[in-house]
């Protein structure tokens, strides 16, 4: 074997590791399944389950918020799909939606989710025709106005309201 | 004796000594050659690579997921004394590593493998200080204590393999047998913690010691024991002609 061989063997190996090392030590995964999942992120082959994504959705339609939301954190455990996560938004909408007031905490944490949505994908437009709202900016402006506080909140109309 | 005739008994000369011996080896390498290569270019990389990796890993109490935590700032010091060390007790010799007379790749290969020397030191300083606390200024203390007089002391390389090891060895022991010993473990509440074993809660409060598996102290046993197995492989010089002369 020429010398020149094994320097580059050595620079590769090198290289090779000190990339995985910092891969690792900046997305910090908790066990060898996430390492496997933040790597296909990295390389650009992650998708979501589908079968996962189907079981969300039929709990989402028969208004088990929790058990879909398991099913789309399973479905994609990352975050890197935006119609899951914007399900994921919709379902903390309708879970915390009130007729007579909305749960202050559900939609905070609905605003974060629809964040992520507006992240991966500003101009996604959700083709399920069961929901009333659409787009992310949409569903971003109703759970922002539902946690406001406003005179338009005492109005007795609004008992009269329907859950979108 | 005609020019041609006098350029080449020059030519012989030079081959005569010795420089005839760069050329072969530049152009292929014996099977000693090959395995002292390999040495110094696979398996010394690897083993530095893996006490990087290891060296900042924890395993969490609770559920024994995995925590990767980065160096902090004084261990990259600690590292690069540690470097200053090595090469002044001559474990690595600097011109046996970085030459001008090699050629660019095989510097830059060397240059590569002492860098990882260098992070598999700073990972283990990582390993063996505390994270947070009282705990952690102590032993920060201790090790610039004793690293600062070793900057001043007359070592050789048997020398200072042992005086690494014993300071690790000590900072081991302390961290992961009796300051991990003195932190809280269980799930139970904090009033029943408090109750059952006060001494315990205190010193944990006290020192404000955070809790992992003890898997981490497995692990970190092997970690130590493999940057001190890379430290013992390391030659003085990247090549062997250069070594035995």
């Amino acid at each position: 074997m020429r010398p020149p061989y094994i320097h580059i063997a050595s620079l590769l190996i090198a290289a090779v590791g000190l990339t995985l090392i910092v891969f690792i030590y900046s997305t910090r995964p908790k066990n060898l399944t996430e390492v496997a999942t933040k790597s296909s992120v990295a390389i650009g082959t992650y998708e979501i389950d589908p079968k996962e994504f189907e079981n969300g959705l039929a709990a989402f339609r028969r208004d088990e918020f929790e058990a879909a939301r398991a099913a789309f954190d399973r479905a994609d455990p990352e975050k890197r799909d935006a119609a899951v996560q914007f399900y994921v938004a919709y379902s903390f909408y309708r879970q915390g939606w009130g007729r007579v007031s909305n749960d202050n905490d559900l939609f905070s944490k609905g605003l974060v989710a629809i964040d992520q949505v507006i992240k991966l994908d500003p101009n996604y437009r959700s083709t399920d025709s069961g929901l009333a709202m659409k787009t992310p900016s949409e569903l971003k402006a109703e759970l922002e106005d539902g946690l406001k506080i406003t005179v338009s909140d005492f109005n007795p109309m609004k008992l009269t309201r329907e859950r979108k | 004796m005609t020019d041609m005739d006098t350029e080449r008994s020059a030519e012989l000369a030079a081959a005569d000594s010795g420089q005839i011996k760069t050329v072969t080896l530049d152009w292929r390498m014996g099977e000693t050659e090959l395995r002292y290569a390999v040495r110094v270019y696979v398996i010394l990389p690897v083993i530095f690579l893996l006490v990087t990796l290891f060296g900042g890993m924890r395993f969490a109490a609770a559920d024994h997921s995995f925590l990767f935590l980065p160096p902090p700032l004084i261990c990259l010091i600690f590292g690069a004394i540690t470097i200053f060390l090595i090469f002044r007790a001559r474990l690595i010799r600097f011109d046996g590593w970085l030459n001008e007379a090699s050629p660019i790749l095989e510097n830059a290969a060397n240059a590569v493998v002492v860098f990882l020397l260098f992070a598999a030191s700073v990972q283990v300083y990582n390993l063996l200080l505390p994270e947070q606390g009282l705990a952690n200024w102590v032993v920060t203390a201790l090790f610039i204590w004793t690293l600062w007089n070793d900057i001043f002391a007359d070592f050789d390389q048997k020398k200072l393999l042992r005086s690494l090891a014993g300071l690790f060895a000590i900072a081991f022991v302390t961290k992961y047998l009796v300051l991990a010993n003195l932190a809280v473990k269980n799930e139970a509440s904090w009033l029943q913690r408090v109750i059952e074993n006060p001494g315990k809660e205190a010193a944990t409060w006290f020192l404000d010691l955070p809790v992992y598996a003890p898997a981490t102290g497995y692990l970190q046993f092997f970690t130590i024991l493999l940057f001190l197995f890379g430290l013992f492989l390391i030659p003085q010089a990247a090549r062997k002609e250069e070594l035995s002369t």
